[in-house]
């Protein structure tokens, strides 16, 4: 099967060529700029990642002058929950890679592709 | 006068509604009866004495209970009719007599077999669920939504065959239909009545039916799908089988298995599917534990599930409506054109991933609590595991890859009023039961409906002998814990982004367990067919054959026209017969 041409091999996005059309703003929601015109800023992604880890830090830090009480033991450590979600998030995204190409066949497979619905009115 | 209108089932007003408002053409007319009927409906309800028998029919000699409520059912039937009244509002931009009037039809079998009586009251409901809702998935209109649509049929009409099975059995041993728990599987009809509760649940390899159908089903028909059907299987199973250990690993790993198959599907309604079963999974789990905090727990879960479930199915259903598609491989960048959808989408993700301050926080608490106090770690872990699973399928995947990631350039209206309507009212609920209580407001609403309370009847919280205490969702230990679990889970998603390590959404088709009867299930019966197509007209021609040469030999032998028939033979065999006649009659005479 054939990668999306927008993604490389390891499935990052490829940086769209200068020349490139790049998808118009200009019709854009005057809501969506209000609320959400941070997102497309190219520092976004770098600025979030530095916020999460301050958080994340900061609940560490926390957990350090927190006397917790939980039922079961082990999970009192400092950290365990922390550890535990970040590892479980990263075993079922990481577990996509091999089941996908285990699991994943053409959309056709049982027969014809499934199509829209007929309740479906799309304007794009 | 409020005495007699409480006994009028609110369920069997919105069947007889429903399907009566399958022949009003006049649109308008038809849709305030969808959304009124509710309303009414949730009326009547407030009306209800609680623990009694509102209303009795007899038939065939047996006496049934189609109207009954206690605190278990109470919440569920609430839940079920919230969910009709959002459902009615998310439909209205859609001209579809036959849609909205099997919609509501549905909405009120499923609470009218939560406030049934009586094991044969249920299962009657149980079947109109099925015969109802599968027009939701057949009016999409598509070969491959008719082909879904008969698969649930039939699995659905077997769950009910089962459950009739089983209620035989129960009848037969106890001569009574009562919905009093069973305490053991060799209870008579125990096994059957679980397996047909298992199927509508969406057990682990019974849980195909709904990936494969609810995806296919219309944009409204999806959303209203998600509401009914499971959650009447959890509540049935609150009601049967409290404290049955094996359903607390059934339910873990339920929680478990749908997170592998969220991350690689394409189809966001379909993730969503997933999603649900997963969901499932914690109240299962949890009645399987059979506290009084358990069961509040899976109560609490079922409530806030199925309008934050319900929200999410909206949100892809507005995407979907407007775009034309819902798979993550099209989607992306659409905050810029629907940014109330955005809004609301993402207050269901919050809401399913248990932030603090909204529903699914307060409501998975006592579910993860209820477990760790009764000692079960690794079930315990293997919730915790499904509690980031959750968070990356429906609370990143679905918002992240429809509204952000990739622009892919798409530019559409927002959603229909209507539709936004219904998202800010669902948006509303899961805030509003979510927060800390302030002056009536907050998670003590929800909490103050839980079916075991202090004043609660003994029959609705099974386990005797634990004591039923004010569970508080706001510690600090709680918060912390929470939020430690998902912004780690939070940073691993940005990490793996950052490098590249995130599978890429591709289209195509997962395959499940339906594989084993959508493929090799279908092609034996499709050989069986061939074999029996060329098989049968040999085999009738060879017991023709065989048959007339019989006919032929006998006839040539003993018809007057025959070989016996003729002169000499037969003189000798009447010869034979007198001496053989007279040899019989000599042993009889010495014998004698």
């Amino acid at each position: 099967m054939t990668l999306p041409p927008e993604r490389d091999s390891s499935g990052r996005f490829i940086k769209p060529e200068d020349d490139a059309p790049k998808p118009s703003d200009e019709n854009m929601h005057p809501l969506s700029r209000l609320l959400f015109g941070w997102v497309s800023s190219p520092r976004t992604p770098l600025f979030l990642l530095i916020l999460v880890i301050l958080i994340c830090a900061g609940l560490v830090v926390f957990d350090l002058a927190v006397n917790r009480h939980e039922y079961l033991d082990f999970a009192n450590a400092n950290g365990f929950y922390a550890i535990w979600g970040f590892a479980a998030f990263g075993l079922a995204v990481l577990s996509g890679w091999p089941l996908g190409k285990l699991l994943r066949r053409d959309e056709d497979y049982y027969g014809e592709a499934e199509t829209t619905p007929q309740d479906v009115e799309s304007d794009s | 006068m409020s005495g007699l209108i409480g006994q009028i089932n609110p369920g069997l007003l919105l069947v007889l509604v429903g399907f009566a408002g399958c022949l009003i053409p006049v649109q308008r007319v038809r849709q305030a009866l969808m959304v009124g009927t509710p309303v009414v409906a949730m009326l009547l309800l407030a009306l209800a004495e609680r623990g009694t028998d509102l209303a009795m029919v007899s038939v065939l000699d047996l006496e049934l209970i189609l109207y009954r409520v206690d605190s278990l059912s109470f919440i569920f039937g609430l839940a079920f009719l919230i969910a009709a009244f959002l459902n009615a509002i998310y439909a209205l931009h859609t001209d579809d007599r036959l849609q909205d009037g099997m919609a509501l039809a549905y909405a009120g079998a499923a609470v009218s077999a939560t406030f049934a009586g009586d094991l044969m009251t249920l299962f009657v409901f149980w079947e109109i669920t099925a015969v109802s809702s599968v027009f939701l998935i057949l009016r999409a209109g598509t070969k491959a939504a008719y082909q879904a649509a008969m698969r649930y049929l039939g699995v659905q009409i077997f769950s009910g065959v089962l459950l009739l099975d089983g209620l035989a059995y129960v009848y037969k041993s106890t001569g009574s239909l009562s919905l009093d728990a069973f305490t053991s599987f060799d209870q008579p009809g125990a096994v059957l009545i679980f397996i047909a509760f298992a199927i509508k649940a969406a057990f682990p390899f019974l849980h195909n039916w709904l990936q494969d159908a609810y995806p296919k089903a219309t944009v409204v028909g999806a959303v209203v799908l998600s509401a009914f059907t499971t959650k009447l299987a959890v509540y049935a199973f609150a009601r049967m089988f409290p404290g049955f250990e094996i359903l607390i690993w059934i339910g873990a790993i339920m929680t478990v298995f749908p997170v592998f198959f969220a991350v690689i599907e394409n189809d966001l309604r379909k993730v969503l599917s997933y999603s649900l079963n997963n969901q499932l999974g914690f109240m299962i789990c949890a009645i399987g534990i059979g506290t009084p905090l358990a069961i509040n727990g899976a109560a609490a879960h079922a409530f806030a599930h199925i309008i934050y479930k319900g929200l999410l199915f909206m949100s892809m259903g507005a995407v979907l409506y407007r775009v034309g598609t819902a798979k993550a491989s099209e989607l992306g960048g659409l905050y810029k054109s629907m940014p109330w959808t955005t809004i609301f989408c993402i207050i269901g993700a919050v809401s399913i991933s248990a932030f603090p301050l909204f529903s699914g926080f307060v409501a998975k608490a006592m579910t993860m609590s209820a477990v760790a106090t009764e000692g079960y770690v690794i079930i315990w872990l293997m919730l915790l595991f499904a509690s980031a699973g959750v968070l990356e399928h429906s609370g990143i995947k679905i918002p992240y890859f429809t509204f952000f990631g990739h622009d892919s350039g798409i530019r559409v209206k927002e959603a229909p009023f209507n539709m936004l309507l219904a998202m800010g009212m669902a948006a509303f609920i899961c805030i509003a039961i979510g927060l800390p209580t302030i002056g009536g407001f907050g998670y003590g609403w929800l909490y103050n409906m839980l079916p075991c309370t202090t004043t609660a009847p003994a029959d609705v919280c099974m386990i005797s002998g634990k004591e039923i205490k004010p569970y508080p969702p706001y510690t600090v230990d709680h918060v912390l814990t929470q939020l430690q679990l998902l912004m780690f889970a939070v940073l691993a998603f940005i990490l793996l982004k950052r490098f590249g390590l995130y599978p890429p959404e591709k289209p195509g088709t997962i395959l499940d367990t339906d594989w084993l009867y959508r493929k090799p299930g279908f092609g034996m019966v499709k050989w069986a067919g061939t074999v029996w197509g060329k098989a049968g007209p040999a085999m009738t021609a060879f017991f023709a054959g065989l048959g007339a040469r019989t006919f032929e030999k006998i006839e040539t032998t003993f018809s007057p026209r025959g070989a016996l028939a003729r002169g000499p033979l037969t003189v000798s065999m009447a010869m034979w017969s007198a001496v053989l006649l007279g040899i019989v009659m000599l042993v009889v005479l010495v014998a004698s």
